[in-house]
């Protein structure tokens, strides 16, 4: 038993090693439709945060200027209480407003230190809930061209934004990816048939001692799967050099939108798993129809 | 042994290999199948390997049934056949220790058996001082030699042989067939198919002559042809 094994190795070995220009050619194609694949799922991950991020409590939020002043504060805070849709408000003043800045850039001190800014020089805001958040368009046009106010920032049509495009680019990628992985068996499937045309004479062999189908099968089988998990091998490390591309941007950025999107780690390994499980069943069904075809046992 | 049983083979529905075969040949028997080119010969062997299945009748070898196997078993059946060719059919970028002890591996046989029966095995054929070199590196005679010891090294109860000598001269044909009778004499059954009429009427043994697919002639210690 150990010694079939040990055997079904050494050809497959000898095999894929025999037609290494083609073997390289299916791994590199394994290997970029499973990275394709394995960002699609990273940016599925990382754009399904940012809702979860946002998601509670604040729907909107009103910057005012830095100096505006006591009435039109005053005129912004009238008119969002009395606006139906709006069902909860509070007010974050110079002080907090330059506290929570300061936790913003924690890691770079200087953005506000050169800058000199003071406590005053911070634009205060109103963070409001909505009853319902499909209403953030029609709050946000409303103070638009209000006097003293600064911006409006609308984190769910953001988030929506930056998911539309997203969902665009994973489609893209996704349709790609597919279309690779097509290659990527049929690439497989080639360089299986070369390696039983290459071998016919030990095949016939093999037949004709009275070894057993699945002994003559197995080290091409074995040669497929091995380009697969290969592929898929390298994929995992472009899939964990993305997420700490990811990881890197969030972390060194000024935008709170982008911190929202690092994907927690048993999503990462989530989509290890399903690289390895796509890379071993392309590997499988190239060599297992080349066997089918080309292999009469 | 070796049983067929009103055994009829036809190719492609119509060309007629095998009619109406009825043979017996028991354990230890050296038979020579003889006959025309065309007249069956290798279809008879190719049946007996389950390379093909007859269009109808019963091959028994063995005890079992041969036409009834399931595939998976066919592997097995072959391991109790070894078989030559007359082109050798050697690997040849294996050595010829190599060649004989790769039927063995295939066949999953432990590493200390597959070294002690090749040994003995190319003993056996004369190539024991040769067994490090390459198949192009022999004559046509040691070739065929090491064929006959990759048939024989799993120790099968049936050894067939089709034109063994179609590729070699008189003198190392007549070598290839003691080397044939010395097989059988260990008790392994033996069965060549033959168009080498030198070889049969020296050998002096059983003779089942073929004649476009049907048995004219089953002789105990027979000649090549009634013509001579
Ligand atoms: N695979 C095949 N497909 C179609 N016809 C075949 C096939 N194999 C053999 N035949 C036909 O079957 C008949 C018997 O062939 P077979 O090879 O058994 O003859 P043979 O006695 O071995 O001849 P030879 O002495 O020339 O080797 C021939 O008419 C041959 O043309
Ligand atoms: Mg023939």
């Amino acid at each position: 038993m150990t010694m079939s094994m040990e055997y079904a190795a050494r050809e497959a070995a000898g095999n894929l090693w025999r037609n290494r220009l083609m073997t390289i050619t299916a791994i590199l194609t394994v290997a970029v439709s499973l990275s394709l694949l394995g960002a699609t799922m990273i940016m599925r991950q990382a754009v399904a945060g940012v809702t979860v991020n946002w998601g509670k409590g604040v729907n909107i939020i009103v910057f005012m200027h830095s100096n505006a002043s006591g009435g039109q504060l005053q005129a912004v805070h009238q008119q969002l209480a009395s606006m139906p849709q709006v069902s909860h408000c509070y007010y974050v003043d110079h002080q907090a407003s330059f506290t929570e800045m300061k936790q913003m850039f924690s890691s770079q001190p200087d953005v506000y230190q050169q800058a000199g800014l003071t406590a005053s020089e911070v634009p205060t805001s109103y963070r409001c809930s909505l009853s319902n958040p499909k209403d953030a368009q029609v709050v946000a046009s409303t103070f638009q061209n209000q006097p003293g106010v600064r911006s409006i920032y609308d984190p769910i049509q953001q988030a929506n934004t930056i998911k539309n495009i997203s969902g665009i680019i994973q489609l893209v990628f996704v349709i790609i990816a597919v279309i690779l992985l097509l290659s990527a068996a049929v690439l497989i499937l080639n360089t299986i048939r070369l390696a039983i045309f290459a071998r016919r004479r030990e095949v016939a062999v093999m037949k004709l001692v009275g070894a057993t189908n699945w002994f003559i099968r197995i080290p091409f089988m074995l040669e497929g799967l091995s380009q697969g998990i290969i592929g898929a091998i390298v994929a995992t490390g472009v899939v964990f050099g993305m997420q700490a591309a990811l990881g890197y941007l969030v972390h060194h950025t000024h935008s709170a939108l982008l911190r929202s999107l690092v994907p927690p780690q048993h999503d990462v390994v989530t989509t290890v798993i399903v690289v390895f499980l796509v890379g071993m069943v392309v590997g499988a069904l190239g060599s297992l129809i080349a066997i089918r075809r080309f292999l009469e046992v | 042994m070796i049983s067929f049983e009103n055994v009829t083979k036809s190719y492609r529905g119509s060309i007629l290999a095998l009619r109406e075969c009825s043979v017996r040949v028991e354990k230890g028997e050296f038979v020579f199948i003889v006959g025309p080119s065309g007249s069956g010969k290798t279809t008879f062997i190719r049946l007996l390997l389950r390379e093909e299945t007859p269009d109808s009748g019963q091959i028994w070898l063995a005890g079992r049934e041969v036409t009834q196997l399931a595939p998976w078993k066919v592997p097995y059946l072959r391991r109790n056949i070894g078989c030559v060719f007359q082109d050798f059919r050697l690997l040849p970028n294996k050595t010829v220790a190599e060649n004989v002890s790769f039927a063995l591996e295939v066949i999953g046989r432990p590493k200390h058996v597959v070294t002690t029966q090749v040994h003995q095995a190319l003993d056996l054929v004369g190539l024991g001082k040769k067994q490090s070199r390459l198949p192009h590196e022999l004559s046509g005679g040691e070739q065929q030699r090491v064929a006959v010891a990759r048939a024989f090294v799993n120790r099968p109860l049936v050894l067939l042989a089709d034109e063994p000598t179609g590729n070699l001269d008189p003198k190392t044909s007549l070598g290839i067939m003691r080397l044939l009778d010395r097989i059988n004499r260990t008790g392994t059954t033996v069965m060549v198919a033959t168009h080498d009429a030198s070889m049969v009427d020296a050998m002096r043994r059983r003779v089942i002559e073929l004649e476009h697919g049907e048995l004219v002639r089953d002789q105990a210690r027979g000649v090549y042809g009634y013509s001579t």
